[in-house]
């Protein structure tokens, strides 16, 4: 149906699209989803032929949009991100324009101008001029555009953006129904609308193509480790030693420590009272989240029971982490970012391994660091990169202050307040 | 064909919905009539030459007050993402609009000609000088219509696209008199492309055929860059 051959945009002096490579089948609802700047809009402008690609090529049912532009076209429905109406035109008036731009035959127009309007819910609204309709109806209007010459591809910019909540559940009504006739490329920012709308999803960062597969199956490619975050309390130092001495477990990551490890007289009081702390560096028993990765599958959870039982250190929480498709979008969106800093790892989706040092600037990521690099983050490493994070997080700012980092340092900080209130 | 003239319709269609036009034909027929009232009544001679000046200056300003939202309007609210993607060819959208322009020209020409006939109650005309007079102010119009549409083509602000419309054809006028003072030498050679001397033979009653292809040839031209300048922006 699609098929998107290695295209590129280049620009002088912003980023463009690089290398996008993909391809729909007939009946197909693909989610485009990606962080704001990412290209989705450049790379739907590129499928429907309103820029020209700089490199690659975009075939549709086989032939090719730089050879045949008006053949392709004309299998293309498109809704750009704001709908492309005229405000000073009645809607019967603009769809007859549109009827007549898109080759619909004349005799015919009646007809099918009748039944969009009816099928969109904009009965009893033709005489009215485009200028006095609600936001609502102007998308119902601009869908109704791009369905109005039954276009076998249907190309969505962001359909629901500006809507309210009553009105983007209408629109994706009307999505889904539409995806059973035709094959739907959508882009959105909003993760839910994927879940509810698409059975592919296409996570698409920096211009790349990061993730490509079905939403569930999606979360499940990336929860293959087997991950669990303990609430424990003990000294921080010594609960990851113990528990990277467990065989089974693969990599240990300090998330927070509810007192600033560097700082003994920050501790609280309560927490150095009860453990007569041997170890004057670690501030005294205190509350500690870990992350612990086991080496392959296996369940650890037992085992890191009965090693802290045995070490007298109470478990607090003890979770099984599976990623939702936000935690997905997050990881494939962030790890990307962080690549970008330091440019070390490769730039595919599963294989992106971040470093310890690279973790402590962004928490989540923390969570997800690849198995391969867990020799890197050794113990230490990673404990003086929380007492970093932690310190970072009260005060200001973490290092990388790029956008898609914010959702991540909320996080943290969230999770510090948990511990907080533990305490 | 039919695409370009669904553009063509739809064009008039908002050319008629928008303030601009009547605010723009009310300014060419108040100071064209003034204009003619002066003359005919100061003068009390049935003679229509000396309205034609009087109309060229008023094109001067009415036009790119005409031709500025041609495209810029699209760019500006997104609309030129639902031509482009369209199967209708950029050819037949800037033909599309640039017709639509040139029938609003039209419009005003005929207008015009209420003067002459009011002249005619009192006196015999000298028709053809006044024919062939239309004829250079409807192509005088025509080609300044295709400058505007250029004009809009490079902007998104229709102001910018007016005021850009403006100076170009200001230029294009005053090749007659740089050619003149500034430009002693190739002087010659530059009046050959004002759009204004051209029709000074027309409006002796002379019709020569290299001026009228020149009009063409002219319109030509300057659709063919808009298309071309629209053609860039895919390559944006």
């Amino acid at each position: 149906m699609l098929e998107v051959q290695k295209v590129s945009k280049l620009y002088t002096n912003r980023r463009g699209v690089d290398g996008i490579d993909f391809s729909m089948s007939r009946g197909e609802i693909v989610g485009f989803l990606g962080p704001n700047g990412a290209g989705k809009t450049t790379t739907m402008r590129m499928i429907t032929g309103y820029l020209n690609p700089t490199r690659g090529q975009i075939l549709v049912d086989g032939v090719s949009m730089a050879d045949h532009p008006k053949q392709v076209r004309r299998k293309i429905g498109y809704l750009p991100e704001t709908p492309p109406l005229y405000p000073e035109m009645r809607v019967r008036d603009y769809l007859k324009f549109v009827a007549d731009l898109r080759d619909v035959p004349a005799r015919s127009q009646k007809k099918r101008i009748g039944e969009v309007v009816e099928m969109l819910g904009l009965s009893g609204r033709e005489g009215q001029v485009i200028r006095g309709l609600s936001k609502g109806y102007r998308q119902r209007l601009g869908l109704a555009q791009a369905i109005l010459h039954e276009p076998d591809l249907l190309v969505l910019d962001e359909p629901t953006s500006g809507l309210d909540p009553k009105q983007i559940i209408e629109i994706r009504k009307l999505i889904r129904e539409l995806g059973e006739k035709h094959t739907v490329l959508l882009s959105t920012h909003i993760l839910p609308e994927v879940n509810s709308i698409c059975n592919r999803v296409l996570i698409i960062n920096q211009g790349k193509i990061v993730s490509d597969g079905r939403p569930d199956e999606l979360a499940g490619s990336l929860t293959e480790r087997f991950e669990v975050t303990l609430t424990v309390r003990g000294l921080q130092g010594e609960l990851v030693e113990a528990l990277s001495a467990i065989p089974e477990v693969a990599e240990v990551t300090v998330l927070t420590a509810s007192s600033a490890s560097e700082t003994p007289a920050a501790g609280d009081a309560q927490a150095s009272a009860a453990a007569g702390s041997p170890h004057p560096q670690d501030g005294g028993a205190s509350i500690v989240r870990l992350k612990v990765v086991s080496a392959d599958h296996t369940d650890v959870r037992e085992a890191l029971f009965f090693r802290l039982a045995a070490l007298g250190r109470p478990i607090l929480e003890m979770n099984k982490v599976s990623l939702s498709l936000e935690d997905v979008f997050l990881k494939l969106t962030t790890d990307e970012q962080v690549d970008l800093v330091e440019p070390s790892g490769e730039s595919g989706a599963d294989a992106a391994a971040p470093t310890a040092a690279e973790t402590a600037a962004l928490a989540r990521p923390a969570a997800s660091a690849d198995p391969a690099s867990s020799a890197a983050s050794t113990a230490p490493a990673s404990s003086t990169a929380s007492a970093d994070l932690a310190s970072s997080t009260a005060s200001a700012a973490p290092a990388s202050s790029t956008a898609s980092a914010d959702p991540a340092r909320t996080d943290a900080e969230e999770t510090a307040k948990g511990e907080d209130d533990h305490a | 064909m039919r695409r370009l003239w669904a553009i063509c319709r739809k064009e008039l269609q908002l050319y008629f919905f928008s303030p601009t036009v009547y605010v723009a034909f009310a300014f060419y027929f108040l100071v064209s009539g003034f204009f003619f009232s002066m003359d005919f009544l100061g003068n009390q001679t049935v003679d229509v030459r000396p309205l034609f000046s009087n109309f060229m200056v008023i094109y001067l300003f009415v036009i790119p007050l005409l031709t500025m939202r041609l495209v810029s309007d699209e760019m500006r609210q997104g609309t030129d993402e639902l031509l482009l993607t369209s199967p209708a060819s950029l050819t037949e959208i800037v033909v599309g609009k640039y017709l639509a322009a040139v029938i609003l020209q039209f419009l005003l020409v005929v207008g015009a000609l209420i003067y002459p006939f009011i002249l005619s109650r009192f006196g015999a005309l000298d028709l053809p000088v006044m024919w062939l007079s239309f004829l250079s102010l409807f192509l005088l119009g025509a080609a300044m219509m295709a400058v505007g549409l250029f004009a809009s083509t490079l902007s998104a602000h229709q102001m910018v696209a007016g005021i850009a419309g403006f100076a170009m054809i200001l230029i294009l006028w005053m090749l007659e008199w740089l050619s003149g003072s500034i430009l002693p030498k190739g002087g010659e050679w530059l009046q050959l492309f004002s759009i204004s001397a051209r029709t000074v033979n027309l409006q002796k009653g002379l019709l020569d055929w290299s001026d009228i292809i020149f009009y063409v040839s002219f319109i030509v031209v300057f659709v063919v860059l808009s298309i071309q300048a629209l053609e860039r922006k895919r390559l944006r």
